[in-house]
């Protein structure tokens, strides 16, 4: 390359970037920086704790901090003003353990020596010393999606293996400031074992989890004898041991987590025979240990998600055997347990809050009043919304309710929390205001307005459909061009290119089109094999939803929209 | 004590640590059974009375005490609940296949008290099942006793708290397949299995000479002796070089049996059971010699090459030498009928009644070190019973009844269609189809799923 374009170049790199912050110290040319940190919401119904019959009042924020809250408030006049006297104000609420914003950190490559009955503890997924800041991003749109939900904070949980690493309580306020509120605040533990490696099974996950604890406790006890004494053989700590450390000397809790009844009894029992500080959580099947939970004292955060309602729906009530509806009756008899499981919690005086991990932002309205009419106490939904992991996570001195001087997290609402139609008009995170979108209330006589595609009978399907899909990986999505050739349905589709970035396309296959369904199928070529994937779904004027399959993994779901339908037809 | 505790905690409206909840004991009167005790003979038209989980009468006429429900078996027999030295029912994991060595890995940290497989088992007069670790590992994990306390939700509860530990060891083609062929490490031959048996207790001797060499100078003032690592792993092999740890070898072939022999001997090992132990009749006067017996299949072999050389007189020449021998299942469907399987001894081999019964209930026990509390129909012993219709050893018996401490949790006129103690709420309820589990030997558990991840096919023998 030529030495002098380099030259130039790169000093129109450095003069780009001079100039740049040069404008921003002088003015904002993106529009975006607030005028003001400052705000007061006026003469609102305000609920300043879980129980708080609610009562109007002022509140007046300023650097991300509660000045007051009452009726006799003076304003600064840099305040901005939002008028509150329809609007209902709550405390922001926290999540006790989630994932939102964390990726999943690059596997680390194996050794030349690799033996896979000894992997390295950062191979085999032991990485205690990893911190969820490292993997945290303050922009993802899980973030958005949850900070929309009502939420303010989150203790974020790293992804990784049996103990992916520490975790820290982030707010969600403006992305581009360090949101980090307190970092390391436990140890993220579960039961994942290693592919391929020790420790490859619960088993094994179990005893390495024992011999990390014990080992880790004679690491500091040689460092006790050679700090105390001339002459001893330097003590060696591992990464993993000096990270583990903290919870052996009872300084951290272990947060781990335990889905099931089996899972909570498994970590309870290493509970018991090692005694860390333990929080558990992702708990979803536990009606049989809340008595357990209860005598062991643990604090728990329940998934903030009920199981759906697929199985019950399509429970057939005629021809079908008697057998069959016995079993359907178990079934229908496990949801309604599931349901009642939060208000069971708060029954036998258990200390809850929730965890979004593996929940859905979407569901949380629905979910929290699916809880509450199954005897949850909107009381006691607000706590584990709020005062409740704020004492799990040791910041109750600073957050969970709206008072003065704490954190200016809050939840504003067009109608009380739990109410039917209620819709989250602002979240106040970290004193930033995020305003959302009301809806009018859905036109019930929506039916009644006639509909140019909604001839009776005629579907119309060919054309490009652009989609959208909800996976485990996130949301994904691309388009269906369908069109039909002597008389046979096909096309293509483009989706997100498994093995990197940028879209991939496939021809359809199999399509066809029974009354308003529509399904088709596509290969995927992902890691050198070849997976059939089937869409199928019903098809409502210009929208499509349904689901797609992949073999192995499950179904997800998958909206479409025709957005330009073919005009030969 | 306890109770006044418990009444104490009540009064002030605390919550008890009830994590253990208290095991079922029951009591009942059998009447009118032929009691077949296994130890004592058998008893015509004979009594046994359970009071709180223990046998505490055996005799005639006897009464029933107040409170206490009577059962009549007039016609039908009576035996020991059946003891199956060999089961992979009740765990959620078998083959941490991992290392060579796994002697720290605990199955009582993976039952799962809600295995169906331990329902069927009740059904088939099961009531003691040795849950091993499977056979990948030369030296596996440590092994769980169970009771098939059925319902039970706290997998402790199922557990035989009293039972002494018990290790999984294994010969031969699988680690050899697992860890040779399978990851390039010791061992690749058989040889290589006895290295690393080998090698594994003369490092459990340095470590537990160093943590005495510790534990005497940490109680001296001014310490500077620093701890050594501590190692699950080699404490377990050292407790079984303490006697501590009854070993249950699998095992196939003569020659590596008595190659265990020998090197159980040079560590002046006493407990060992061979497992499966196919050609255990070439060696059968060593055998009863040395170890605590073999616990062996009645008729099952050929499925991989180094159990062609077998015979169905096995168990019967075994026994015939003096080597406590008793028949297992390792099968989620062979435990549904380990009577029929002990019969089988006496068509190959000619055994008496009580020499086959003994092969799935005391001599099983003994193998498990359990025999002063099972096994047999006796006074003072856990009254683990099974009431058969037909005697068990004929072609046409039928379990009616089986009772863990005196508690019963099968009777075949109570069997509701389904027993599954816990439903997903999200389960699609699908037809069922009445098939048996083809993957039912589980001895290579787990294996299949280690390997895939970073090989594709893998043998397809299980044993």
């Amino acid at each position: 390359m030529n030495k002098q374009f380099l030259k130039a170049g790169m000093l129109g790199l450095l003069v780009a970037g001079w100039l740049s912050q040069a404008a921003l110290a002088q003015s904002d040319p993106s529009g975006k920086r607030r005028v003001t940190s400052t705000y007061a919401i006026t003469n609102a119904t305000v609920f300043k704790a879980p129980g708080d019959p609610g009562s109007k009042a002022t509140i007046l924020i300023k650097d991300g901090v509660i000045l007051g809250v009452g009726t006799a408030l003076t304003l600064p006049k840099e305040a901005k003003v939002i008028a509150g006297d329809s609007l209902y104000v709550y405390p922001g609420f926290i999540d006790g353990a989630g994932t939102m914003g964390i990726t999943k950190p690059k596997d680390v490559e194996r050794p030349k020596d690799f033996v896979s009955s000894n992997p390295p503890d950062e191979v085999a997924g032991i990485t205690p010393w990893r911190m969820a800041t490292d993997s945290y991003s303050a922009a993802s749109t899980q973030v958005d999606d949850w900070r929309k939900a009502g939420f303010t904070m989150s203790q974020v949980v790293p992804d990784g293996g049996m103990l992916p690493g520490k975790t820290a309580i982030v707010l969600l306020g403006e992305p581009k400031t360090n949101n980090f509120l307190k970092v390391n605040t436990a140890v993220a533990a579960n039961f994942r074992s290693s592919r391929g490696m020790y420790p490859a099974t619960l088993a094994g996950v179990m005893s390495k989890f024992r011999d990390v604890y014990q080992n880790t406790a004679l690491v500091i006890e040689h460092e006790r004898i050679f700090a105390a004494n001339s002459g001893v053989k330097r003590p060696q700590a591992s990464p993993t041991h000096t990270a583990f450390m903290p919870v052996v000397q009872k300084q951290l809790p272990v947060l781990f987590t335990a889905g099931s009844e089996l899972e909570i009894r498994r970590a309870l029992a290493l509970q018991k025979e090692l005694g860390f500080k333990l929080v558990l959580t992702g708990l979803e099947n536990y009606a049989s240990v809340i008595d357990v939970i209860k005598s062991s004292g643990t604090p728990v955060l329940i998934k903030l998600q009920v199981p759906d309602d697929k199985s019950i729906k399509s429970q057939k009530a005629d021809g079908v055997t008697e057998a069959t509806k016995a079993q359907y009756a178990r079934v229908k008899e496990s949801y309604d347990q599931a349901l009642k499981l939060a208000a069971q919690l708060e029954k036998k005086g258990i200390l809850f809050g929730f965890s979004t991990a593996d929940a859905k932002a979407a569901d949380v309205q629905k979910t929290l009043k699916a809880m509450i009419s199954n005897g949850l106490s909107e009381k006691a939904a607000l706590a584990a919304l709020t005062t409740n992991p704020a004492a799990i996570l040791g910041i109750s001195g600073m957050a969970g309710t709206l008072e003065k001087g704490k954190l200016a997290n809050l939840v504003v609402t067009t109608d009380t929390l739990f109410n039917e139609d209620t819709q989250i008009k602002h979240v106040i995170a970290d004193g930033y205001v995020f305003d959302y979108e009301v809806k009018k209330k859905a036109v019930k006589a929506e039916a009644a307005s006639p509909k140019p595609e909604a001839a009776p009978n005629t579907v119309t399907v060919e054309g490009l459909w652009e989609y959208t899909s909800e996976t485990p990986a996130g949301s994904s999505g691309g388009e269906i061009t369908l069109k039909r050739e002597n008389g046979v349905l096909g096309g293509s589709i483009t989706y997100d290119d498994p093995s990197g970035s940028g879209k991939a396309s496939a021809p359809i296959k199999n399509a066809s089109l029974t009354g308003k369904t529509l399904s088709f199928e596509f290969d995927v070529a992902a890691g050198g094999m070849s997976l059939t994937v089937t869409i199928s779904g019903e098809i409502n004027g210009k929208n499509m939803e349904g689901a797609l399959s992949v073999p192995q993994m499950g179904s997800f779901p998958v909206k479409a929209t025709l957005s330009s339908p073919s005009q030969a037809n | 004590m306890k109770k006044h505790i418990y009444i104490l905690a009540a009064f002030f409206g605390l919550g008890v640590g009830m994590s253990h909840a208290q095991v079922q004991k029951g009591s009942v009167l059998i009447k009118n059974a032929t009691v077949l005790t296994v130890t004592k003979g058998n008893l015509e038209s004979s009594d046994v009375l359970v009071q709180n989980g223990v046998i505490t009468q055996i005799g005639k006429n006897l009464s029933a005490p107040a409170g206490v429900s009577a059962i009549d078996a007039t016609g039908k027999y009576l035996m020991p609940g059946i003891i199956d030295a060999h089961s992979h029912v009740g765990l959620d994991v078998v083959n941490e296949a991992s290392a060579p060595i796994t002697s720290e890995v605990r199955m009582k940290d993976v039952v799962n008290p809600q295995d169906l497989g331990i329902y069927r088992a009740l059904a088939g007069g099961v009531t003691v099942s040795h849950a091993m670790h499977g056979s990948a590992n030369v030296v596996g994990g440590q092994n769980a006793t169970l009771k098939h306390r059925w319902g039970s939700e706290d997998p402790a509860d199922i557990i035989m708290q009293e039972a002494p530990r018990t290790i999984k060891f294994a010969l031969g083609e699988n680690p050899t397949r697992v860890h040779g062929r399978g990851n390039g490490i010791q061992p690749r031959s058989r040889m290589g299995v006895e290295a690393v048996i080998r090698n594994g207790f003369n490092e459990a001797i340095q470590y537990k000479k160093a943590w005495e060499k510790y534990t005497l100078a940490k109680a001296q003032k001014g310490n500077t002796v620093t701890p050594p690592a501590y190692s699950e792993r080699l404490q377990t092999l050292a407790d079984i070089l303490d006697g501590k740890i009854i070993i249950h070898c699998h095992s196939y072939r003569a020659d590596e049996i008595y190659m265990l022999i020998n090197v159980i001997k040079d560590f002046k090992i006493k407990k060992v059971v061979f497992q499966h132990t196919n050609e255990g009749f070439k060696v059968a006067p060593e055998i009863a010699e040395y170890t605590m017996g073999a616990s062996v299949f009645a008729d099952w072999w050929a499925y991989k090459m180094e159990v062609y050389y077998s015979t169905a007189y096995n168990a019967a020449i075994l026994q015939k030498n003096g080597a406590i021998t008793s028949i297992n299942s390792d099968s989620a469907e062979l435990i549904r009928h380990l009577y029929h399987e002990a019969g089988k001894t006496q068509r190959y081999g000619g055994l008496t009644d009580e020499e086959a019964l003994a092969m799935i209930t005391l001599n099983p026990a003994k193998q498990l070190g359990i025999e002063d509390k099972v096994g047999s129909i006796e006074v003072g012993k856990q009254a683990d019973l099974v009431i058969f219709e037909g005697h068990p050893l004929s072609s046409y018996a039928v379990p009616q009844m089986t009772f863990v401490d005196g508690v019963k949790y099968f009777d075949r006129k109570a069997d509701k269609d389904d027993q599954r103690l816990s439903v997903a709420a999200t389960e699609m309820v699908e037809p069922i189809f009445l098939r048996a589990n083809e993957e039912a030997h589980r001895c290579m558990q787990d294996v299949d799923k280690y390997f895939e991840a970073f090989q594709g096919a893998f043998a397809k023998e299980k044993h």
